[in-house]
């Protein structure tokens, strides 16, 4: 049953392909082989969903009448320069590029998308080599469940619902962020009609489309760099005097200057002045380095670290 | 999946291509497409009865179904109208550009530059509705430092880092002969052979701050195992940690190669593999009070004993 509607399916495309004027319902009917011997129910049904898988393929069905002075019935048609691939040139290397990138995708229904894209340059007549560069071994992932439902969203402006830091929200999805290997949403969050960004391992609930595609407008000059913002802390704001014993903690020493002058170092350790951020984790980070790294200042990162250490000591 | 809409979506590409690959052979079309051949034999038979409104023998798209059969290349004729593809969906046009941007973040030389001409190139191609924006960020460290990497795999020289290690007694100057830069999980690597401890290692590109040729060649180690997310399975002297951690350092589930994470009283539960016990100290270190119990205990026992050794040095020094 699947090939004789993949045969109807792909005859009503180049049907309305070839024609210039919008054909009507009926004339599509007598037209396309696959629809004859059925009853006027079974044809609009079989024609509506037919319809709709062209669409979802991305096929631009246009619906209009032939004459817009009269009240005439409504016709369908694809316009060729709508539907086919532009005419457009790849060099060598663009392609070498192309046929990498195509390979990037771990997860499965984008690899799927992407092998689907190199198909279509290949039958443009492109020629790409399945050789892989040596010395290179890349890969982009989304292992978060949440990705596909989310990505799906954002690709048909679909309003999307899930738990979030123990509230349920309605997002209109905007921007999509990948950052060192994390997927975030940066959208309007409609139950509290504010922008929000969401991280997608940190939703908790399987998310679920919320109406239907088209739903609302990506608003121009938002803003992709709050999701930046969002993730970074802000920049440094405030300056630790450290000693660090002689060439450990290299980290800390390139982003900081000596200060020969500050007293209290003991012997084997050289004073260095490090800019940190207050909002971030430099306790953490000093930490790190156990007694490699010894805070002279200020008094409350001092306190801060000897609570921690202590922590991990107990 | 195999859907019907999968079918017709890979005939509207089949007959274009096949128009433009006279004789192609069956096998290598079934893998630009990536169905089996059996599935591309059925699309054939669909094909063949498909064509332009008529019904006559004229109208039909023609395959020698012949050549399929005997020397396996198809040849199909008939078809002028779609003799083009498609115009890319959004969706395979964001996932290019997903990956081309990913790899604009590690590739360097002619590669960088044909890869930024072809994301330019490809929004022409793309549907009349855009895809969604997708921002792509990976930490891959400085480009000078991918650079002298990248020419020293293609030379095949062995160089000398300048690197800051993860642990603290890894040697910050280790002399490698790299091999392969990789891109897993966000973040670019260097895999290579580490001379002084006779082993493949691996690298974070964002950790090496300089890139010295020693002036050798590389030796021949063979390949290196493939790196993934069962990299760390590989590796001798694995052991399992399980550590409760309060919501505040959930985050580690989701930045290390988590077998298990699950959610407890104020926090989670999160089972890591561990190939390098000094990266589990530096990890106990850094996270502080946010851990709320090691498993087994004996793997905490390091890192208290620095934490106490630091401790000391407080006790020793006058407050400044």
């Amino acid at each position: 049953m699947s090939a004789r509607k993949s045969e109807r399916v792909l005859n009503l495309a180049i049907c309305l392909l070839m024609t210039k004027r919008y054909l009507t319902r009926e004339q599509i009917r007598e037209t396309i082989e696959g629809y004859h011997g059925l009853t006027d129910g079974a044809f609009e049904r079989t024609f509506e969903r037919d319809k709709d898988d062209l669409r979802s393929m991305g096929v631009p069905i246009e619906t209009g009448s032939n004459d817009a002075f009269f009240d005439d019935e409504l016709g369908y048609r694809i316009r060729r320069a709508d539907f086919e691939l532009p005419p457009v040139d790849f060099s060598r290397g663009e392609i070498t590029a192309l046929g990498l990138a195509s390979k990037l995708w771990e997860q499965a229904s984008l690899a799927e998308q992407a092998v689907s894209a190199v198909a279509k340059l290949r039958a443009a007549g492109f020629e790409l080599d399945a050789v892989p560069l040596a010395g290179l071994a890349l890969s982009v992932g989304a292992r978060e469940p949440a990705f596909e439902t989310v990505w799906n969203a954002a690709l048909t402006r679909t309003r999307v619902t899930f738990d979030y830091r123990g509230l349920r929200r309605v997002v209109e999805p905007w921007h999509l962020t990948y950052r060192n290997g994390a997927w975030y949403l940066q959208g309007l969050d409609a139950s509290r009609d504010a922008p929000r960004v969401f991280k997608l391992a940190r939703f908790e609930s399987t998310p679920e489309l919320d109406g239907k595609p088209g739903a609302y407008q990506v608003p121009d000059g938002v803003d992709p760099g709050m999701v930046m913002r969002w993730i970074d802390p802000a920049g440094p704001d405030a300056e630790a005097s450290l000693a660090i014993r002689g060439g450990r903690a290299p980290e800390l020493r390139r982003r900081g200057y000596p200060s020969p002058s500050a007293p209290g170092v003991p012997p084997g350790f050289e004073a260095w002045v490090v800019p940190y951020s207050t909002g971030g984790d430099f306790v953490g980070e000093i930490a790190r380095f156990a007694d490699d790294v010894l805070v002279l200042g200020p008094d409350d990162l001092r306190t801060a670290l000897i609570r921690h250490l202590e922590a991990v000591a107990r | 999946m195999a859907t019907s809409s999968d079918q017709v979506e890979r005939l509207l590409a089949l007959v274009p291509y096949l128009q433009s690959h006279p004789r192609a052979e069956v096998s290598l079309t079934a893998k630009a497409f990536g169905v089996t051949p059996r599935q591309l034999l059925a699309d054939l038979h669909v094909l063949w009865f498909c064509g332009l409104p008529g019904g006559l023998p004229d109208d039909l798209i023609e395959i020698d179904m012949d050549a399929v059969e005997s020397d396996g290349t198809i040849t199909l004729s008939n078809a002028p109208y779609l003799a083009r593809p498609m115009r890319f969906t959004p969706g395979e046009a964001v996932s290019l550009v997903v990956a081309l941007r990913a790899m604009k973040e590690v590739v360097t030389g002619p590669l960088a530059d044909a890869v930024d001409s072809a994301l330019a190139k490809l929004s022409s191609a793309a549907a009349a509705t855009p895809g969604p924006e997708v921002g792509v960020q990976v930490n891959s460290g400085a480009a000078d430092v991918r650079e002298a990497l990248t020419a020293a795999i293609d030379a095949g020289e062995r160089v000398r880092l300048d690197y800051a290690p993860a642990s603290r007694t890894e040697p910050d100057e280790p002399l490698v002969d790299p091999s392969v830069i990789v891109l897993v999980d966000g973040f670019a690597y260097l895999q290579g052979w580490a001379l002084a401890r006779k082993a493949w290692r691996t690298y974070r590109l964002d950790r090496i701050h300089a890139v010295e040729r020693a002036g050798q060649r590389v030796d021949d180690h063979g390949a290196p195992p493939a790196f993934d997310a069962a990299w760390l399975d590989a590796r001798p002297n694995v052991v399992t940690a399980t550590l409760d951690v309060t919501s505040d350092a959930a985050w580690i589930a989701e930045y290390y190669p988590v077998v298990r994470s699950l959610a407890i009283r104020g926090g989670q539960r999160v089972t890591l593999k561990v190939a390098d016990l000094e990266w589990l100290q530096a990890l106990l270190l850094r996270l502080g009070p946010g851990i709320k119990r090691v498993h087994p205990p004996e793997l905490g026992v390091p890192a208290a004993r620095a934490a106490t050794s630091a401790l000391r040095l407080y006790g020793a020094s006058p407050r400044g």
